[in-house]
Formats: structure tokens, C-alpha cells, sequence
């Protein structure tokens, strides 16, 4: 069933954007009811609405039923966090959301496989994060921009997804006791993805048990604009290997980056072998 | 086959060309993208070309070898020396002024319109910084030549 919700959110999308006519820097959509394409309880919606609507970085927002879906469009503008990031020299890849509703369908995924914890890794805003609470699973947000997580800091009244500022390669993640986590890896493989990804799979893998017991979710890209892994997996393969651990799910969804693409961001998600 | 008052002829007009897009660079106070590109990959075609001939130099005609010298040392005393370290220079000076401009503006208030506007700004700002990036690889080149 997730897997149809995400089929059709990539179809929602590739509609959406025929239609969209509007000149915002970035763009999603989020359906307004439950509905037979989209089964999801409408407090879930009300609550994910609810995020872009207290996030800064939407200035506006449209209602517009996009095939025989009752949406709403939300405008936003990063460029100032964009700046941000590149004046400080903090972040390893800019700031560039993936969709709200697409964070949303990655939680149930973590959900369904069975994992108890969500840390989103250079979290941004810390929707991946948020969407795992309405989830009622735990979650993390692990971002090193300061303003970032003081945006962060400004969604946490609703649902607390417990926002740090801090290095995720430096963080110690044996403080947050946890269980049966699934790490989100900001960031694609080709744009310093791999990068944070080895840093933090060193400090879980110093940590007794957690190894065996922790999954992870890569984003990656199919274009041919990048370049590719010789062992594929959207750009992940020889981490993959490399790191001894086998893929469980690949889902298509997407981001604001994608919205003029023809591939969504591949989401990997993996576990020791 | 190319003959090699062909090749002579070809290396002159393009010669011609680098020298027209220097005068260009000359007479303006400031480049756009497009020109700053035009005149880089010129430099390019023309250093690449010089070199590949000069590897069958005994075969090739004393004008035209004499030609490529004087080509070389037309991109080394006038462009390396003087134009490349100016756009090196102007562009860095346009980073940071619309970077302090689009950081100043940035904790008011703005209406759709206005965020709109400046998100132009900001992709321009992105473009420049391209630019310099493509820039700094000729630049890193040359002290790789040196």
C-alpha cells in the first residue's frame, strides 16, 4: 500500500507540474483529504499542512485540485538559508528540501520495516524527522546550521522531533539510547551524501549492537547529469558494499529539486547483511 | 587532407578572433557571463591548438610556428598577466557586494512579489559564482603549467 501512495505522488507531481504556473524559487503539494489514491489518515494530513504552514519557508499557498485530487500548493523560497550556508561554510550541501508528503511516505516505510527510531541527518528544516512523530515513531533531527535548526526550533511546538545543532559525524548518538534506529542521510551521493554517511556509519558502528540493529535510508538520483556509481544503487553502491549492507526498499519521490525532472530522488533503504 | 596553408589559415582567423575578444575585454568597464565564457574557451581553443601543433613543428611552414609564438605570448603577457587577474578580480568583487546587498535585505518583511524579484538575485548571484568557479580551474592551469 505505501508503495502505491508513492506511485502516486510521483503521478501527482508529473501532473502538478503541467499545470503549475506560478514563479516560486521552490514548490509542493499536499493533498487536502484522505482519498482512495491517497489513504492517510486526515489527521496525519491536517498535521503535515499544519508544518508547511508554520514553516517560514512557504509565503504562500494555493488550493488547486490537481487530477481528481484536492490539494494544496505551497510557495517557498530557500535562497536565504542557501546563503547561509555557503557564507559559513557549514554545511557539506546546500540546503534543498525533499516534498513534505515525501518525508512523510519515507517514515511509513521506516515504520513498516520495523524500526522504532528516526534521526534525519543534516535534517534541514527537520521534516523527515516531523513527519516520523506523527507517526508516533521517536525522532531525532541532526543539523549543523544554526539557523536552520532555529527554524527547526520554531516547528517543534506540535510535535517535538528533538532538533540538535551539531556535526552528525561528531555526534554521540550512544546519548539518545537508542533501539532499533533508521538513519535518513541528507544529502545525494553525488553532492557530499557519501560523505556524511561513512562519518556517521563509523560512530553507529562503534556503538555495541547498534550496528546489527540500525537501518538507513540514502537519497540518490538516477540523471545522467551526475555521475554515476560503478555498483549503481542511485549512486550508493560501493558505500553499500563496501560497508556490508543489502538494500530492503528503493521508492522514487520527490523533492523540490526534481520538480522540473524527469527522475525523482531514489531513496535507498538498507540494512546490515 | 588539410593542407598547410589550411591549417596557417585557420590559426590566423582564430588568432584574429582571440585578439578581437581581448580588445573587447579592453574597452569595458564590465563583462557579462556570456563574454567572460566566450573569451575563456577562446584561450582554450587557441592553447590547445598552439600545443598540438608545436608537436609536429618540423613539418609545419616557419610562418606559422612563428605565429603560434606570438600567439602564446599574446595569452601570456595580455591575458594571464593582465585580463584573466582583473575578471578574477571583478567577479569576486561582484560576489560579495550582491551577497552583503542580498544578506542586507534579508530579515524584512517581503511580499510574493518582492521574494519573487530577489530570487532572481539570487540565481544571479549563483551564475557569478559559476562563473568564478570556471574561472579558478584556468587559473589553477596555469600554475599547474608553471
Amino acid at each position: 500500500m505505501i508503495s502505491d501512495i508513492a506511485k502516486n505522488l510521483v503521478e501527482l507531481k508529473q501532473e502538478f507540474v503541467n499545470l503549475y504556473d506560478g514563479n516560486s524559487q521552490i514548490q509542493e503539494l499536499i493533498p487536502k483529504s484522505t482519498s482512495e489514491l491517497f489513504p492517510i489518515e486526515q489527521s496525519h494530513l491536517d498535521l503535515l499542512h499544519e508544518f508547511a504552514i508554520k514553516n517560514p519557508i512557504y509565503y504562500n499557498s494555493i488550493e488547486k485540485k490537481i487530477g481528481s485530487v484536492d490539494c494544496i500548493v505551497y510557495e517557498g523560497d530557500i535562497n536565504k538559508y542557501w546563503l547561509n550556508s555557503i557564507q559559513h561554510g557549514s554545511s557539506k550541501a546546500p540546503f534543498s528540501p525533499t516534498w513534505i508528503m515525501s518525508g512523510y511516505i519515507g517514515a511509513m516505510f521506516a515504520k513498516e520495516l520495523g524500526y522504532s527510531e528516526v534521526i534525519d541527518i543534516g535534517s534541514g528544516d527537520g521534516r523527515i524527522a516531523y513527519c516520523a512523530k506523527i507517526l508516533d515513531l521517536e525522532s531525532y533531527s541532526i543539523e549543523i546550521d544554526d539557523i536552520l535548526v532555529d527554524l527547526q526550533n520554531q516547528l517543534t511546538s506540535t510535535l517535538n522531533f528533538h532538533p540538535y545543532c551539531a556535526d552528525a559525524t561528531a555526534f554521540d548518538y550512544s546519548s539518545l539510547n537508542l533501539l532499533r534506529p533508521i538513519f535518513f542521510i541528507g544529502g545525494l551521493a553525488q553532492m557530499g551524501g557519501t560523505f556524511l554517511a561513512t562519518g556517521v556509519l563509523d560512530k553507529i558502528n562503534s556503538i555495541s549492537n547498534l550496528k546489527q540493529n540500525s537501518g538507513w535510508v540514502f537519497a540518490g538520483t538516477l540523471s545522467q547529469k551526475y555521475v554515476q556509481d560503478p555498483k549503481n544503487e542511485a549512486g550508493w553502491g560501493t558505500l553499500i558494499e563496501k560497508n556490508n549492507l543489502k538494500s530492503i526498499q528503493n521508492v522514487s519521490l520527490p523533492a523540490a529539486w526534481t520538480i522540473h525532472e524527469y527522475d525523482d530522488v531514489q531513496y535507498i533503504f538498507v540494512k546490515s547483511n | 587532407m588539410t593542407s598547410a596553408e589550411e591549417i596557417s589559415k585557420m590559426f590566423e582567423g582564430e588568432s584574429r578572433k582571440l585578439t578581437s575578444l581581448f580588445d573587447t575585454v579592453d574597452s569595458k568597464t564590465e563583462m557579462n557571463i556570456h563574454e567572460i565564457v566566450e573569451t575563456y574557451y577562446q584561450v582554450m581553443n587557441m592553447s590547445s591548438m598552439a600545443t598540438m601543433l608545436q608537436t609536429q613543428a618540423d613539418s609545419e611552414p616557419k610562418e606559422l610556428i612563428e605565429k603560434i609564438r606570438q600567439t602564446e605570448k599574446l595569452i601570456s603577457e595580455r591575458f594571464d598577466c593582465i585580463i584573466h587577474p582583473k575578471i578574477m578580480k571583478d567577479l569576486s568583487t561582484t560576489i560579495q557586494e550582491m551577497t552583503k546587498s542580498l544578506q542586507s535585505g534579508n530579515s524584512e518583511e517581503k511580499s510574493k512579489e518582492q521574494i519573487e524579484s530577489n530570487a532572481k538575485l539570487f540565481e544571479e548571484l549563483r551564475q557569478t559564482m559559476s562563473t568564478k568557479e570556471f574561472v579558478e580551474q584556468y587559473e589553477k592551469g596555469i600554475s599547474h603549467d608553471q
